[in-house]
């Protein structure tokens, strides 16, 4: 075998991980992509454990259709097409109300779904950013918060100078106070939505889509994240894996060699610089050892490629313990596929469920803000399993088949995934494997649940159930630490340039040529293709690639000035 | 198919795949053959499509997570018998993707109920040793008619694999020219069991040699394919597994096909060939998408593509009824799937059995396994009420398919009617666990409490995830002698052309047929290449080439 050598090798295929690689692959650099898992993807993912059914393990929705990658990696060319949703989301409380939301293509349903409820103009702050907005606006704000890489320390901005608040400024100057900026998004939904339910459901929103509501100066963050679903309102035909599958296409077609069942054991360190890594002995390639001259990128998560890729030898104490110390609460989720005949039959108001309006994501029940505290205390606090009463089970039910005819044979329809939020299992008492203690009672306490809410989901409808822990998508994706779908904890400590830690804020490390391009970078979790294009500028800046015309930068980008310390 | 109620943007996030492209080529499904065909024609310039119905392409080459969450399984096909010839590895560097075969020796073990067992072995003389316990004199005759037949395999059935086939006439003058070919065409008018009863006379022996001869859907009974049986003995001796899982093969042959510039196309399943004044013009997808192609290869059967896709217009009548009889494999699999928490061990004189790559249980004499196929052949499910198949325990050498370490993973699989009476659906759960059954009651110490996940597919589940596999053929239809050589499937499509203009077929209903032996999309591709006049960047392998010397020329 002849040596292995290429300029950037990545570890991870993930979304994170493809994306880089197609990036520099099309500016013109030999990559090699090493992939643990018989597929690339990660939490892009399908999997068809019952014939003809496709279920959703892990991502689901679009959230990145304001990505410029799109654009720069030319999906389209690698066969991306969308399906797009007559209703995103709906609302199903206990008491008996069950409210389609809508979403960006049909606000019709929506609209006059709220307001026969509470007789106002329902949508609030909603109302206020879709539509008011306009697409650009829109586009711009999240580009702003999502596809703009930390500034260097050096620039100390003030927080309301941050590149988001910059841009909602000059987008809503009359709705502009100073006292946004420490805002939690709960503060605000009490502020500006009035019906409980809809302030519950958009908590929930946040929470699944982005920073906790209840974080304090996350404001924009999490309310970014639930823009970012309703942007697109959709998902990738056939699922998130095509997705996926668009771009290491597109990575391939430029070059790019993919290997999977590779894992990654080392990052191999001379001198202070990142040169190579060693596979492990399992992996399925003739050479275990492959060579970086530019740069090794790790797309896994920080903790793994400072706590196990990278020899301790080549970091410091006080590093490593910050490393240690990232917070994973917030995101684990449990989720839970449902196979089924008949789509849940909600009670209360049905006439706003039908099929070809169905809400694709709904949430319940969503009575009232004590749903969402209970909830998340229980996320929170170092428990066991949950201690959640069925009462207080507030799940996301989402369902794509009535939209998208590739996810399961016709007579059938498929709830996946239901997602539950639960403690992260490293955080678990009685050990990380806790939480699978627990399966049968959770998922019993769920489908109880869904039965009272939509009496129709019994025994002779529900075909199978397949369900997965966060402690079992840690072992199916390395990568998903916590098994949370954004790897480290989104609150304004692990923000932007704080995130994961002050030490990796834009991608670079301790190590020369180690650079990070995983969700537990800025600005975390969500397929956005939006950790690779802001590294891209990193890389740039660092002289190690040089992108053709097709690259365009961050308007909000600032490079380190040559003054400045933090380059 | 069902409806679906897609919003229709007012606003273009972004571009999406076209509603009208145009390709040199399209190629429906990406199964082995169809990735094989497209590899070849891409990097041969030509603009390439692979549409593929599944959200993963692969086909019969499928490693994914079925026991989920945590266990990667294939699905279906894991014995790879081709490897020593097939084309497609050489060809391209496939190596260079990572795509490792290994073939361990011990091959194909029986256990009998009596604790006794037989290990048939890549390496003969292992073979032979195995078999020198139950009979001196078969173990010799073994050695000897081994040599012979590897060399028949050697010399003419694997080099014709890669060539178009010849008519029966023709076929007869050419195998005529030597010693092994007027063999083969001996052999050819046998059935399997003739040819297992003139060569072996120990019951055990002649049990394991019929499973292996049959096991893949040849007729016991049956004369006219006998020339098949020394391929599919000689081959059973030198299966290989892919390490990390056979879609690892097909995720080579995607990497190739783009890095040429083609593209794959999935979760699109192809309605409609288009035809164009007598000329292929291209395909429709079931999203309404429309592919133009000057050149449309199909690798479906001919009930889908003569019977399904074409505006009947267009079919010749001969292919039309082509269409109509084709006759689907008689028997498919029945599949048990389990993760376990520890290797079941095998209560029976020889080790080396734990360490095989495929075991067969449940067949105590040839009676019994005979009176088994025909009962399975006459559409129930066992003769007697017991069952038994095959098993491999696919963690033995590619440990990367559990994601929960500690685990292995195998299966138990056996032949079945594709329908019973009464519906697969009242007779799978019953029919699945009683499969289990046999392979725990040869072991020390599978127990029930030690499976951690289970999951049983019959026919119609092959058929539901891949379409080509009507009614479960895992071959796209029957091997008899009306739909093998040049009947497969018509003597008017020989090579892959089809009369249609610009219409190729390239899948396991083509000759040489199912398995992955890498031949139709391999033939496809070359006389496609030869109709199209371009450059054929690649080489016919030495040993096909030899073959043509001496019987073609
Ligand atoms: C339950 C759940 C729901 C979600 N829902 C959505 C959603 O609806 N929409 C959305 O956009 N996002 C969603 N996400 C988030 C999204 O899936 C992740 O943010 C995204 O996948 C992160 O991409 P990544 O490349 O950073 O990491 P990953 O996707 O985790 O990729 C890491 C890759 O590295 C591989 N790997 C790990 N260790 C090694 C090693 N040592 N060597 C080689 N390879 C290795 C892994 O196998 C994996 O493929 C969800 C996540 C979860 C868990
Ligand atoms: C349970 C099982 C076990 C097996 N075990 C083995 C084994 O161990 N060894 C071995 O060699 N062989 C085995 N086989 C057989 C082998 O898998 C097949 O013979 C082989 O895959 C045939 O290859 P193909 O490319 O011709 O067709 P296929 O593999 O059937 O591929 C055809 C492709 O076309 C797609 N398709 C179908 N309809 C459409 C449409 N309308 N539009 C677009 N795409 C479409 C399908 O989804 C599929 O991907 C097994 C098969 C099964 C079912």
């Amino acid at each position: 075998m002849h040596e292995e050598r290429f300029d950037v090798v990545v570890i991870g295929g993930g979304h994170n991980g493809s994306t880089i690689a197609a990036y520099l692959a099309k500016s013109g650099l030999s990559v090699c992509v090493l992939e643990e898992r018989p597929e690339c993807g990660g939490g892009q993912e399908n999997t068809e454990p019952r014939p003809g059914f496709r279920i959703d393990p892990h991502a689901t929705y679009l959230y990145g259709g304001a990505a410029p990658g799109f654009e720069q990696l030319e999906l389209w060319k690698y066969g991306f097409r969308m399906v797009y949703y007559q209703s995103m989301a709906g609302l199903v409380t206990q008491d008996g109300i069950a409210a389609n939301l809508g979403g960006r293509w049909n606000k019709e349903v929506g609209v006059d779904s709220i307001k026969s409820l509470t007789g106002t103009d329902p949508q609030g702050a909603e109302a206020l950013f879709l539509q008011n907005l306009g697409d650009n606006g829109q586009r711009d704000l999240l580009r702003s918060l999502f596809w703009t890489p930390p500034v260097p320390s050096e620039y100390e901005l003030e927080p309301k100078d941050l590149p988001w608040w910059k841009v909602f400024r000059d987008l809503l100057p009359g709705f502009w106070t100073d006292r946004l900026v420490d805002m939690s998004f709960i503060d605000f939904l009490d502020e500006f939505i009035s019906w409980e339910p809809l302030r519950c459901f958009e908590s929930f929103a946040a929470w699944y889509c982005g920073a906790h509501p209840a974080w304090d100066g996350m404001l924009l963050p999490s309310l970014g994240g639930a823009l970012l679903v309703g942007y697109s309102s959709g998902s990738p035909r056939g699922g998130m894996h095509t997705y996926a599958h668009a771009i290491i296409r597109c990575a391939m077609a430029h070059g790019a060699r993919i290997i999977t069942n590779a894992s990654v054991g080392e990052i191999i360190v001379q001198n202070g610089r990142a040169v190579g890594v060693k596979l492990d002995d399992l992996a399925s390639y003739p050479e275990k050892t492959i060579w970086a001259d530019k740069a090794v990128i790790s797309a896994v998560d920080v903790k793994q490629t400072f706590l196990k890729l990278v020899p301790r030898s080549h970091l410091d104490a006080s590093f490593t313990q910050k490393v240690k110390d990232v917070s994973l609460k917030g995101g684990s989720l449990f989720v839970l596929s449902v196979i089924c005949r008949e789509l849940p039959k909600y009670h209360g108001n049905k006439d706003y469920f039908p099929e070809e309006v169905y809400p694709s994501c709904v949430a319940a029940p969503a009575d009232n803000m004590e749903f969402f505290y209970t909830q998340t205390r229980d996320a929170y606090s170092h428990k066991k399993a949950p201690e959640l009463t069925p009462e207080h089970l507030t799940m996301m039910i989402c369902t794509h088949d009535v939209y998208d005819n590739t996810r399961c044979p016709e007579g059938y329809h498929i709830l996946s995934p239901i997602y539950l939020e639960v403690p992260p299992p490293q955080y678990d008492v009685t050990g990380p494997e806790g939480i699978n203690r627990h399966k049968e009672e959770i998922t019993d306490a769920a489908l109880k649940l869904l039965k009272s809410l939509a009496p129709n989901m019994d025994g002779a409808n529900i075909v199978d159930v397949y369900l997965n822990t966060p402690y079992d998508s840690e072992f199916r994706n390395a990568g998903m630490s916590g098994g949370n779908w954004y790897g480290a904890r989104q609150s304004e400590d692990q923000w932007f340039n704080m995130r994961p830690v002050a030490e990796l804020g834009r991608y670079k490390t301790p190590i020369d040529s180690l650079y990070l391009c995983n969700h537990t970078s800025h600005p975390g979790g969500l397929c956005l293709m939006a950790v690779p294009y802001n590294l891209m500028h990193i890389l740039i800046e660092d002289e190690i690639v040089e992108p053709k015309s097709w690259w365009y930068p961050s308007p909000w980008y600032m490079p380190p000035t040559k003054t400045g310390v933090g380059s | 198919m069902r409806t679906s109620f897609q919003a229709v943007p007012d606003t273009k996030l972004f571009d999406e795949f076209p509603k009208e492209t145009t390709f040199d080529v399209v190629v429906v499904g990406g199964g082995p053959n169809g990735l094989i065909a497209g590899a070849y024609l891409s990097k041969a310039g030509l603009k390439t499509l692979v549409v593929e119905k599944r959200h993963e392409i692969g086909g019969g080459l499928a490693t994914e997570e079925t026991l989920f969450p945590g266990f990667y399984t294939n699905p279906h096909a894991i014995y790879h018998l081709m490897v020593d010839y097939i084309p497609v590895l050489k060809d391209f560097d496939l190596s260079t993707h990572g795509v490792t075969f290994i073939k361990p020796n011990i091959q194909t073990a029986q256990v009998f109920s009596d604790g006794s067992s037989l290990v048939f072995c890549q390496q003969i003389e292992d073979t032979k040793d195995s078999m020198a316990k139950f009979s001196p004199k078969d173990a010799r005759n073994f050695g000897q008619l081994m040599r012979k037949w590897h060399k028949m395999v050697d010399g003419i059935l694997a080099p014709g694999t890669y060539l178009p086939p010849l008519s029966p006439i023709d076929m007869i003058e050419a195998l005529g020219r030597t010693e092994f070919g007027t063999e083969a065409l001996r052999l050819t008018e046998m059935s399997p069991i003739e040819i297992i009863d003139e060569n072996f006379t120990n019951d055990k022996i002649k049990t394991l040699m019929l499973y292996m001869s049959c096991m893949w859907g040849l007729n016991p009974n049956d004369s006219g394919l006998g020339f098949l049986v020394p391929l599919l003995i000689d081959r059973g001796l030198n299966k290989a597994q892919c390490y990390g899982g056979s879609h690892k093969l097909a995720g080579a042959l995607s990497r190739e096909i783009h890095k040429a510039g083609g593209l794959i196309l999935d979760n699109s399943e192809v309605t409609n060939i288009l035809i164009e004044d007598g000329h292929v013009a291209g395909v429709v997808c079931a999203d309404d998408r429309v592919i133009k192609a000057t050149a449309v290869l199909s690798s479906l059967p001919p009930p889908l593509t003569f019977g399904k896709l074409i505006d009947q217009s267009y079919v010749p009548d001969e292919l039309k009824e082509n269409a109509e009889n084709w006759e689907w494999d008689p028997w498919s699999f029945l599949t048990v799937s389990v993760a376990t928490k520890n290797k079941p061990i095998y209560n029976c004189d020889d080790p080396w059995v734990n360490d095989a790559l495929m075991v067969v249980l449940g067949f105590d004499s040839y009676d019994q396994l005979i009176e088994h196929f025909n009962a399975v052949l006459s559409g129930k499910l066992t003769a007697n009420g017991e069952m038994g198949g095959h098993v491999t325990l696919e963690t033995t050498y590619d440990p990367t398919l559990p994601r929960v370490p500690g685990h292995e993973i195998g299966f138990i699989q056996c032949h079945v009617p594709n329908e019973l009476e009464g519906g697969w659906d009242s007779h799978k759960a019953q029919a699945g666990n009683d499969l289990l059954k046999v392979w725990q009651s040869y072991t020390t110490n599978f127990e029930n409490s030690s499976v951690v996940k289970k999951s049983i597919e019959d026919p119609k589940d092959i058929e539901t995830r891949i379409a080509s596999m009507v009614k479960g053929s895992i071959k796209h239809g029957d091997y008899n002698p009306l739909q093998m050589g040049v009947f497969r499937p018509h003597d008017s499509c020989v090579g892959g052309r089809s009369p249609i203009e610009g219409l190729y077929l390239c899948g396991a209903s083509s000759y040489p047929g199912g398995l992955i032996i890498g031949g139709p999309g391999y033939i496809a591709a070359n006389t496609l290449a030869e109709d199209l006049e371009i450059d054929k960047w690649w080489k016919l392998p030495n040993f096909v080439s030899k073959y043509k010397d001496i019987y073609l020329s």
